[in-house]
């Protein structure tokens, strides 16, 4: 059952084994994984269910529809907007289909750094496998390279970097490249087409405008949830009350600590909302002479890692992405106003883009901020991290010339800088400072991070509080670093192995 | 097991509203900036398309008069035969978007609207309101904005921009300009 809170209007108070919060790549699976297993479940999302005849292929429609405050989430200093789901599915029904298990070195730093015992590729496998088999996880067919991503290739190969055509969750894919905003053609296996439906199947109820605001404890552990029913603008329609003898906290690096602090758990260790990584990115726009129409077909599906080497060095590096951006967002990466800013949207069917994405070492925090559902997060770069940040500016730009871009779009603000082919890249930044380019995050994590222990780390292996009996946690929250690769399927495996744990120990969680 | 669902009239929520500090007007710039990381190709605002409909609900009526001058200005063709944006959806679609979101995060837009009317008199030593500019002297006044050593001032440019920008080029009108061909519901996908 999957139950729209706002179409009803009044409380909802409910009873329930588990209570999970949050729908996205940990929630969605979590419930499901335990629904299977006979447990009682409610899911709580605090955005709107949508479902594929909703997505209008509209920017204006879908981007508010989909996004954390309609998109406009930042850091407290306004330097990174951070990018993040906000409905039944969460940042799966938004993403790009990325489908990277966690790096085999990072899982051995977790568990050699981070205490992590039995914390191992071996381990992790049934869970990978579960979770891939279920999102539908294949090999992007060579048919499937967009002409952008054909180009990207072509110049990391000239240029002699490595990159390499990854996998995805994409079933009978149109092409149409509407990914970002909703896949009107059910072809993403997003959360909202597998788990979601899957869970709902197995006896789990799912409400959706359902914010969680509160988990109460005592002494024994978790006992229940409280919450509102809500819109998109805050207003409150509602209260939402669930019992539960278990709590899993799915709802994103951000909320996630934001609740747990604003719920006053303990925090022994201090750890809850620290370490947060963003993964940043910046974008170089790159214009070519003949059409590419780059905003059509699979929009990522080469990815360039020649900048990160993680069994060398497993704390840091970067990689680089194509993307590309409907007229809205085009627009917005373009430098000037006016006409100037006019004649470069003429191009915009010759328009397509290179990210660089950090692994980053930087660590920032979420703090409770003005009000319910609206955390502070608190995050700069390193001076290290903001010198590899501009290095992968240029490498883009490198790379965007060698795939035969007439000229580049740095991101330099007000106005971006404008390189044509055979400039001096001298000219781009040394370092990407906040402030002077815009900064984006889809991927935040760490702030309840996973390590063996209670004095350093929020929770166990398993995402297992180390300190409130019965609380879970199973989203990006748990990463004990940044992770260096695209986070969908190691959100969902771990989420699948928390799942297994609450199981197992079913009969004394339930005491 | 569900104990009770009960029926109850909707409440405003306890909303705080931030005063004009300069945090809060950095996170009204940041709101409409993330526009700008969108700048980053990635995502951004909006509101229910059904409100989209109707008279100004956000902004006022001098308020909407002022976002529309601006906006013509930021988006600028250059093209006789082009649309402008009265004849377009375009500020009534930035004031729907606005209407839809958390109060917490759009509160500041008007007074960042009064800011670029009474910019000429503040920092351009002219004695007329934007809004009584000619095209060329609005043009003048934006690039102020844009270039001003003053951080703030740019930053509060670029959210602006950002803000006319996604109101213009989520207009339908606007698309042949560019050669987007626009949605593919109801057409044949391309695979």
């Amino acid at each position: 059952m999957i139950e729209k809170l706002l179409e009803g209007g009044g409380d909802l108070v409910e009873r329930a084994d588990v209570c999970v919060i949050g729908s996205g790549a940990g929630g969605a699976v979590a419930a499901a994984e335990l629904a299977a297993a006979g447990r009682s479940v409610v899911v709580l999302e605090q955005g709107p269910y949508w479902t594929n005849a909703d997505f209008t292929q509209r920017e204006d429609q879908m981007l508010p529809r989909l996004f954390e405050d309609a998109g406009m989430r930042q850091t407290a200093d306004g330097a990174v907007t951070i990018l993040q789901g906000r409905n039944v599915g969460g940042s799966t029904v938004h993403n790009l289909c990325y489908a990277f298990r966690t790096p085999g070195p990072i899982v051995d730093l977790w568990r050699e750094e981070h205490g992590l015992d039995g914390f191992t590729r071996e381990a992790l496998e049934p869970s990978f496998a579960r979770v891939e088999a279920n999102l539908r996880v294949k090999p992007i067919r060579e048919d499937e390279v967009s002409p952008l991503n054909r180009r990207i290739r072509t110049g990391a190969e000239k240029l002699g970097y490595s990159g390499f055509v990854t996998r995805h969750n994409r079933e009978n894919c149109v092409k149409a490249g509407y990914c970002m905003l909703g896949c009107t053609y059910g072809a993403k296996q997003s959360m909202l087409v597998t788990y979601v439906p899957r869970a709902a199947a197995a006896g789990a109820r799912i409400y959706a405008d359902a914010r969680a605001e509160r988990i109460e404890a005592e002494g024994g552990g978790v006992r229940r949830v409280l919450g509102s029913v809500v819109d998109s603008a805050g207003r409150v329609h509602g209260s939402v009350e669930v019992r539960a003898r278990v709590v899993v906290l799915a709802a994103g690096a951000v909320n996630s600590p934001d609740l747990w602090l604003r719920s006053g758990l303990a925090n022994g260790s201090g750890q809850v909302g620290r370490n947060l990584h963003l993964h940043p990115s910046v974008t170089v726009a790159g214009v070519w002479d003949e059409p590419l129409h780059a905003y059509r077909g699979i929009p990522q599906s080469y990815y360039i890692d020649e900048f990160i080497d993680l069994e060398r060095n497993p704390h840091s590096g970067y990689v680089l992405m194509p993307i590309s951006g409907f007229p809205v967002l085009t627009a917005l990466t373009l430098p000037g106003f006016g006409r100037r800013h006019f004649e470069q949207m003429r191009d915009y069917t010759g328009i397509g883009g290179l990210l660089v994405l950090l692994h980053d070492r930087s660590a920032g925090s979420v703090v409770p901020g003005s009000g319910v559902g609206r955390p502070e997060i608190r995050y700069a770069l390193t001076p290290h991290d903001r010198r590899l940040l501009a290095e992968g500016v240029r490498h883009c730009a490198e790379v965007l010339f060698a795939a035969g871009a007439r000229r580049i779009v740095a991101p330099t603000l007000p106005g971006p800088l404008v390189l044509e082919r055979g400039d001096d890249l001298g000219a781009l930044p040394s370092e990407i400072v906040a402030g002077e380019a815009p900064i984006a995050s889809t991927h935040p994590q760490s702030t309840c991070r996973m390590g063996g222990d209670p004095r350093t780390s929020v929770v166990d292996a398993f995402g297992e509080s180390h300190e409130v009996p019965g609380l879970f946690v199973a989203d990006m929250s748990v990463f004990p670093t940044s992770l260096g690769a695209p986070p969908q399927i190691t959100t969902a495996a771990l989420a699948d192995r928390s799942a297994q744990r609450i199981l197992a120990r079913w009969p004394e969680l339930a005491g | 097991m569900r104990l009770r669902r009960t029926a109850r009239a909707p409440r405003a929520t306890a909303t705080s509203y931030p005063s004009a500090t300069r945090r809060g007007f950095l996170r009204l710039v940041g709101s409409t900036a993330t526009l700008a990381t969108l700048a980053q190709l990635r995502a951004l605002p909006a509101a229910a398309a059904a409100r989209v409909e109707g008279a100004a609900r956000f902004f006022n009526t001098t308020e909407t008069e002022i976002l529309r001058q601006v906006m013509e200005r930021m988006v600028d063709t250059g093209l006789a035969d082009a649309p402008r944006v009265r004849d377009t959806r375009a500020v009534a679609s930035v004031d729907a978007l606005c209407a839809g979101l958390d109060p917490r995060a759009t509160d500041l837009l008007p007074l960042l609207l009064r800011a670029f009317e009474y910019g000429p008199i503040l920092f351009d030593l002219r004695f007329s309101r934007f809004t009584r500019l000619s095209d060329a002297e609005q043009d003048e006044s934006l690039a102020g904005w844009m270039k001003s050593r003053i951080g703030l001032r740019r930053t509060a440019f670029l959210a602006m921009r950002n803000l006319c920008f996604v109101g213009w080029y989520s207009q339908q009108e606007t698309w042949p300009l560019i050669g987007y061909e626009g949605p593919l519901l109801g057409k044949e996908p391309p695979a």
